[in-house]
């Protein structure tokens, strides 16, 4: 049985409250530091911290409806070799599992990390969320959770969070070393802290807080919540299935893509330590062009963009947990999430493989199953 | 690669001729590999499955370190190494000299097409107006006089087979390339003398001969003839035997008196054949009949004429011989009875006709239908043992292969038929005794469905014209029956191959009672004559596995001859060519068009083609040439490459597979790395029946052209230089396998480690005392102990084990330990292993209840020691399988039905009044162990078989055993009460998963050593460097054990040969600036070549086990891992070439 135990709720305020669960975390927890979403001091942005002193806690704000970059990556960077110490890690569900991946792609370790997951409502995309919050951004966290509160759902002040996190069916970390339960807990008395693995219960034992059990309309709740992301993503899909439906189509609906590979570059899970585009590889001999060109006597340019996402679908499709930062990235709003969360959906139910599940799931291309697939490698003859 | 002085001639190009070639050739000798057959791949070549895994894989026993020096592909198709001579259509006529320094005489049969000058167009088998059997289809399918004897071979030449041949110089007329040549000017320089006392047969022949173009002389007697003899010398004496003043005999003898090289060929008359075949004995070359009709004489003499002639003979030095002669087939029709009607009823075939039916190369393309009329095959038997174990025929010896063979076509028949088909074998006893082939049989039946019939098949049968074959056999409880098929398949036995006592003759190797190679005591290679040694199944059939092990304990043998001898027979050694820089220039590319005579020039306009290559990137000269394939075409070609200063070559021409070799001295003399130098196919888009307009033929020109430009400029041209070795071996496990081993290396002078764990050399062989053939494994034990004591390039490890080991091929840091915890650190280029398996032991049949319930071994050991006295005993029962060939251990260990045959005939031996009784499911006597069998029977031991869901039941009572089995053939129980009950155990594998781990190699399910592939690198582990042999492979018996250690020192030696070896030019590189060390490459690699470096933080690519698969390349996303010559650039630009034009 796994311990659950309560995060009081003081002055029915959810940041604050949980920004005392990470101080005592931090002070008694036995770990040696603790990496948290805070707003930053400069501007109204948020961005991961990696905390040491727990009296540098006072902005931390993980369930702020932004995320700016997919904190898997910096995890991977603090876990490729031994750290020096344990570190607590704060995460949404599309962070831990793309972290997930990361591992099975040796670019991170799981041993000196405890991950911490929080139930999910979603994001603002980064454009949309600093005229979200203004110039407050805790209290504009407490209005995101009032409106959720009050049954008005996740848009609030004209604003409504990312596609892929409505298309998002993971909402709840479950594979996160200690969940911070939301959906179906009184938000007014308190949070939800469960331990699921006994790395995540040593974190919570020395720390004080009373247990309980998770509170019955939780399953139904989050049942809704995952029926209700499922619809739009299966709309989604059908969507992007035909609007990308032949080569002419998928050139038009990146059409506006400028090379800048930024979409890339927000990808957690695309690891490489240099893109194969900005290689020698892509350097093409000038003269390549003009006779490019010939052919058809006319040649788009820049070269490659198709050519582009292709292969990056081709690299990252079965890893692809759907975070959606790349749609976040895109300086010219081309719906890339949907093309890429579409794609992938192909490519892991065709492997029966989830992205991000558990550690346990072998990548499906380092798997060779002699019988799967017969249609394609059975003997021919 | 560095060129050992020595030279060996392979005769015999199948599977274990190849691998003898191979073998001694990657040891740098120079290999004359010669073959009857107009093709390489022997039998092989109409076989397109073999099990267990009904796919090919010959290629796998190419070379997997230095691989530039042969052709890395399909070995079915052909092969080059720079070290082997192939010389097809030619035989080993004389022999003379000693072990070392033989003298060799070859004779090539005359080629009327000129391999270097035909292009496999096909135009003169189109305009052929002869149909005969085809061959290779073994005779289900026509072919033409002139046609491809392998369809599938590279290159492939057309070959006119001049015993059908009418000479009607239809295909001469037609060949664009003038390849091909009956000579008819030459004719006029051969003088026939035509001796005959009747004026119409001289006159007639005459006008005959000279119609042909002969020169025609004629006499009418025989002083009219030795008169014309004594003037003039004559190149071929036709001569009459029946003739008035002198007979032909006499005539004979005194023409050959004075010109004894002056070949006479006999004609005569019905009634004096038996003279004709005296006259033959004396000196005549063949004989004629008469009457003559010109259709059949004039061919009949135009052969003579091309084998006098034409054939070319080469004489040689070689310091041995390997005969790798292959086998020959039973006929089931020349058997006098022929009971099953093959060859009378249609749809009765042989196994090699049933597998030319399932092949796509076959008449039917494959499709399971009946060559007689077409008939969809939906039922199938299989008749074992067709001229094998059979005394009427002369067999009394197991063919060995032929249950795996038919178990093989049954499920080849299954799987094109989606199971539609019903298979049934019919068999005596299944002899699936080799690794794994119980679990295939087990899953043949119980998977797949194919039926077992234990039955005797006493008649084939056609009840009506047209019907379909009847089957009249009894079954195992003696009962008769029938049963129809559409097709019934014939297993048929091997015999001694066509020509092998003449070999046998010519070489001086004795033969069995058989016609097959006897072999020596304890050798599956060593023949009767020193420097002679043989290879396959000539000295008994054999499957692909054994074949490739026997091969290469022929090849280590030979190897050993030569090297003892200071290697005297010096073919030119070459010295490492050292290659020109020019990673620094800039890609040029001079491109030679061969324009093949004038046709080329007619069927394209070249010009065009010309002037579109010379305006590609890169291409710096184009130059025409009027056929490369010539030597003087080939000199100018060098001559302008060497002017042009280019940097990269390319050609186009014809059959690109042929400039292998012509590349590689292209760059020894002019110092450019070969793997700069590319030839593509411009020829075939223009060959005749093409029927490409001019455009189209030119368009595919320039693609190719272009796709190769593309290749070469993108190719890296840095240069390799090797690894470097650590030319000393280590062998894990003192027993026969290691000791075998262990000498085999140090006699070729390069030093050993022996690591033994008990105190004591020899393991199981220290326990047996007998062999069934009455050979003592005692004084081979002690001779082989000896050797390795003395030699100094053994080093002993004694009560020593290996307790880590690192490093790869070339390089492995070995520690081991010794009894008292002493530590030794060993550092050595490559490991064997062979640390043997063990007697299984059981807690079956009351086995541990009772003294006289005992293991073969153990009864063996107890009549040695004389424990067990024979003239006490009164009943000896035997069960045979216990615990095996079920699971668990669902294998066949092999040398148990020998241990019993070999004790029970020693126990009637010594005491003929003892009751024997065998208990057994299938008795394994493969090979010629048969005749053992036959020879138990005879002396009276009773075999009674039982089934494994009945198995015998051991009762202990008072001391008393009793063993009740189910006698099939009375259908009851029969209880034996026994004063000794023998249980066959088994071989039971001995720690080799710790050594596995150790080694970094791979144990099968039994925990025997997994090889790197059962049939064609039976040795080898999939890793590179590591061998195995003897027990801890496998079970098998001394003999095989021996072969096999003969095997690894072979396999090992081609490392340890060379201070450096280099991979290939096409080997995997990571570039580490991109790497981002995500390990998918060291996954996807399947020779373990790749390995990531903790300390660099690098992931390193061991060169010599890489074999540019490319798998690496493929998973790694930022093309971090590469593959030489076949980096995306160059792929890019190959692909952008090809689409140019069609986009």
């Amino acid at each position: 049985m796994a311990t659950t135990v309560k995060i009081p709720i003081k002055d029915q305020n959810l940041v604050s409250s949980l920004q005392d669960f990470f101080k005592a975390m931090l002070r008694d927890g036995g770990i040696n530091g603790l990496m948290v979403a805070q707003h930053l001091p400069t501007k109204n942005s948020v961005m991961p911290t990696l905390v040491t002193d727990p009296d540098k806690l006072d902005t931390a704000d993980p369930l702020a409806p932004v995320f700016p970059i997919n904190a898997a990556k910096v995890v991977s960077k603090l876990t490729r070799k031994p750290l020096g110490g344990k570190v607590a890690v704060v995460l949404r569900p599309c962070e831990i599992r793309a972290f997930i991946e990361l591992v099975k792609l040796k670019q991170g370790r799981v041993d000196d990390v405890v991950l911490i997951g929080m139930d999910c409502l979603g994001a603002y995309s980064n454009v949309q969320y600093p005229d979200f919050a203004g110039d407050n951004g805790m209290e504009a966290t407490l209005r995101f959770y009032r409106n959720i509160q009050e049954g008005k759902g996740t848009a609030c002040d004209g604003f409504d969070v990312s596609p892929a996190c409505k298309a998002c069916e993971h909402p709840i970390p479950e594979n996160a070393d200690v969940l911070i339960g939301l959906v179906g807990v009184d938000l007014k008395d308190h949070l939800l802290a469960k331990a699921n693995t006994p790395r995540g219960e040593e974190l919570l034992e020395n720390l004080g807080l009373s247990s309980t059990s998770e509170p019955e309309k939780r399953g139904k709740e989050i049942e809704k919540l995952v029926t209700e992301r499922l619809s739009y993503r299966d709309q989604m899909f059908v969507e992007t299935s035909e609007a990308t439906a032949d080569v002419g189509k998928l050139v038009s609906y990146l059409g506006n893509c400028v090379n800048c590979y930024n979409c890339r570059v927000a990808c957690p899970v695309c690891y490489c330590k240099e893109c194969v585009f900005l290689t020698d590889v892509f350097d093409h001999e000038p003269s390549q062009y003009l006779r490019w060109a010939k052919r058809k006597g006319i040649l788009k340019m820049p070269t490659d963009t198709v050519f582009f996402h292709l292969t990056r679908i081709a690299h990252m499709s079965t890893a692809c947990i759907g975070c959606g930062q790349c749609s976040n990235a895109c300086p010219n709003n081309i719906p890339v999430m949907e093309l890429f969360r579409t794609m992938a959906h192909y490519t892991q139910t065709a492997f029966d493989y989830v992205a991000g599940r558990s550690l346990e799931d072998d990548p499906p291309l380092s798997v060779f199953r002699e019988d799967e697939f017969q249609e394609v490698v059975a003997k021919s003859h | 690669m560095r060129k050992k002085i020595g030279s060996a001639l392979v005769v015999g190009a199948g599977i274990s001729g190849i691998r003898s070639a191979l073998d001694l050739a990657e040891l740098g000798y120079q290999v004359k590999l010669i073959d009857r057959a107009p093709n390489l791949g022997g039998t092989l070549t109409q076989l397109d499955y073999q099990f267990p895994s009904d796919h090919c894989g010959m290629c796998k026993m190419l070379p997997l370190v230095e691989r530039d020096s042969s052709s890395q592909y399909c070995l079915r198709k052909g092969l080059f190494h720079q070290n082997i001579e192939i010389m097809l259509n030619t035989e080993l006529v004389e022999m003379e000299g000693e072990p070392g320094k033989f003298e060799v005489t070859l004779r090539q049969r005359p080629a009327v097409v000129d391999p270097e000058l035909c292009i496999g167009c096909g135009e003169c088998s189109r305009v052929c107006p002869v149909e005969v059997a085809d061959e290779f289809n073994a005779g289900l399918a026509k072919r033409k006089a002139v046609y491809l004897p392998v369809p599938h071979n590279i290159p492939n030449n057309y070959v006119v087979d001049l015993d059908s041949c009418t000479m009607c110089g239809e295909c001469e007329k037609i060949c664009p390339t003038g390849a091909i040549d009956f000579r008819w000017e030459a004719r006029s320089q051969f003088k026939i003398l035509v001796v005959d006392d009747e004026l119409i047969v001289r006159d007639s022949l005459k006008d005959w001969l000279i119609e042909e173009g002969f020169d025609v002389d004629t006499a009418e007697s025989g002083p009219a003839a030795l008169e014309k003899i004594a003037k003039q010398p004559y190149h071929l004496m036709l001569l009459d035997i029946k003739m008035p003043e002198m007979d032909g005999v006499e005539v004979l003898q005194r023409a050959k008196d004075m010109r004894p090289e002056l070949p006479v060929v006999m004609m005569t008359a019905y009634a004096t054949v038996e003279t004709a075949v005296e006259a033959m004995k004396i000196g005549a070359l063949d004989y004629l009949m008469k009457p003559f009709d010109p259709d059949t004489l004039v061919p009949l003499v135009v052969k003579l004429y091309e084998n006098l002639e034409r054939a070319g003979e080469l004489k040689m030095e070689v310091g041995a011989v390997i005969l790798a002669a292959g086998f020959g087939s039973f006929d089931p029709a020349g058997n006098g009875l022929n009971t099953y009607g093959y060859g009378e009823i249609p749809n009765v075939v042989t196994s090699i006709e049933f597998e030319r039916i399932v092949s796509a190369s076959g008449p039917s393309q494959g499709k399971l239908v009946r060559p007689s009329d077409g008939k969809e095959i939906r039922k199938i038997a299989w008749l074992q043992c067709v001229g094998s174990r059979d005394m009427h025929a002369d067999a009394d010896y197991c063919s060995s292969i032929c249950c795996m063979f038919s178990v093989k076509e049954a499920l080849l028949a299954k799987e094109r038929s989606n199971g539609q088909v019903e298979a049934a074998i019919f068999y005596m006893d299944m002899r699936t005794f080799g690794k794994d082939f119980q679990r295939y049989r087990d899953e043949a039946e119980k998977t797949y469905g194919v039926r077992f019939q234990r039955s005797r098949v006493h008649s084939v049968e056609q009840k009506e014209l047209g019907g379909d074959p009847r089957i009249v056999y009894t079954d195992i409880t003696g009962t008769g029956r029938e049963e129809i098929f559409d097709l019934v398949v014939l297993a048929a036995g091997q015999r001694p191959p066509a020509g092998s006592d003449v070999l046998a003759e010519t070489t001086g190797v004795e033969l069995n009672q058989w016609g097959f190679c006897q072999l020596k005591p304890f050798s599956l290679s060593l023949t009767s004559q020193d420097g002679v040694y043989v290879a396959g199944s000539f000295s008994g059939l054999r499957d692909i596995s054994e074949s490739v092990i026997q091969a290469s304990s022929a090849s280590l043998r030979a190897s050993g001859l030569i090297h003892s001898k200071g290697g005297g027979l010096a073919e030119a050694s070459e010295s490492k060519v050292a290659f020109r820089d020019v990673s620094r220039e800039p890609p040029q590319v001079m491109v030679a068009l061969c324009t093949c005579g004038d046709t080329f020039t007619q069927a394209v306009q070249i010009k065009e083609v010309e002037s579109f290559v010379s305006n590609l990137d890169s291409v710096s000269h184009v130059h025409r040439f009027g056929s490369i394939c010539t030597q003087e075409g080939w000199n100018q070609l060098e001559q302008a490459m060497e002017a042009s200063g280019a940097n990269r070559l390319l050609i186009g021409s014809c059959m690109p597979y042929l400039y292998t070799r012509k590349l590689r001295d292209l760059g020894a003399n002019i110092g450019l790395n070969p793997a700069l130098m590319e030839v593509v196919d411009i020829r075939s888009s223009v060959f005749p029946g093409n029927n490409s307009s001019q455009e189209q033929a030119s368009r595919e020109i320039r693609l190719a052209l272009s796709m190769g430009v593309g290749k070469l400029k993108g190719m890296d041209p840095s240069v390799s230089t090797g690894t470097p070795i650590a030319q000393k071996g280590l062998v894990v496990g003192g027993g026969i396998a290691g000791m075998t081993s262990a000498l085999g290396i140090a006699e070729h002078g390069f030093e050993v480690f022996l690591v033994e764990k008990t105190e004591e050399l020899g393991g199981n062989l220290r326990h047996l005392y007998r062999t069934l053939e009455g050979n003592s494994p005692q004084e081979l034990l002690e001779q082989t102990i000896s050797k390795v004591q003395r030699h100094p390039n053994i080093h002993l490890h004694m009560n020593s084990r290996v307790l880590h080991s690192h490093g790869r091929v070339g390089r492995f840091i070995t520690t081991i330990e010794k009894e008292d915890g002493s530590g030794e650190t060993l550092e050595h280029g490559v490991t064997i292993l062979a640390t043997g398996g063990k007697e299984a032991t059981t807690e079956s049949y009351g086995y541990g209840q009772s003294d006289i319930i005992v293991t073969q071994h153990q009864l063996e050991e107890q009549l040695h020691s004389g424990q067990i006295d024979p003239a006490e005993l009164g009943v000896v029962a035997m069960i045979q399988c216990v615990d095996s060939r079920e699971e668990p251990r669902n294998y066949c260990s092999r040398i148990c039905c020998s241990s019993a045959l070999k004790n029970a005939l020693y126990l009637k031996e010594q005491n003929p009044e003892i009751d024997i009784y065998i208990l057994y499911r299938d008795i394994m006597a493969y090979g010629f162990l048969e005749t053992y069998y036959t020879q138990a029977r005879q002396a009276g031991v009773i075999f009674i078989q039982y089934d494994v869901d009945d198995k015998p039941k051991v009762n202990i009572e008072n001391g008393r055993v009793s063993a009740a089995v189910t006698d099939p053939i009375l259908g009851r129980e029969v209880v034996v009460e026994t004063d000794l009950l023998v249980l066959s155990t088994g071989i039971a594998p001995e720690g080799q998963g710790k050594l596995a781990e150790i080694f970094g190699v791979e144990t099968n399910q039994d925990g025997f050593f997994q090889e790197a592939e059962y049939k064609w690198r039976p040795v080898d582990f999939l890793r590179e460097g590591v061998f195995t042999c003897g027990m801890s492979h496998s079970p098998r018996n001394i003999t095989e054990s021996i072969a096999m250690a003969e095997a690894t020192a072979q396999r090992a030696l081609r490392i340890l040969a060379s201070e450096r070896l280099t991979a290939g030019s096409t080997v995997a590189e990571v570039r580490y600036s991109l790497c981002s060390l995500c390990e998918k490459c060291i996954e996807a690699c399947p020779y373990g070549a790749r390995w990531r470096d903790e300390d660099e933080e690098k992931i390193m690519v061991d060169e010599l086990s890489c074999q540019g698969c490319g798998s690496c390349a493929a998973v790694c996303p930022n093309s971090a891992s590469v593959l030489r010559g076949y980096r995306d650039q160059q792929i890019f630009s190959v692909i952008d070439a090809a689409l140019e034009e069609i986009f």
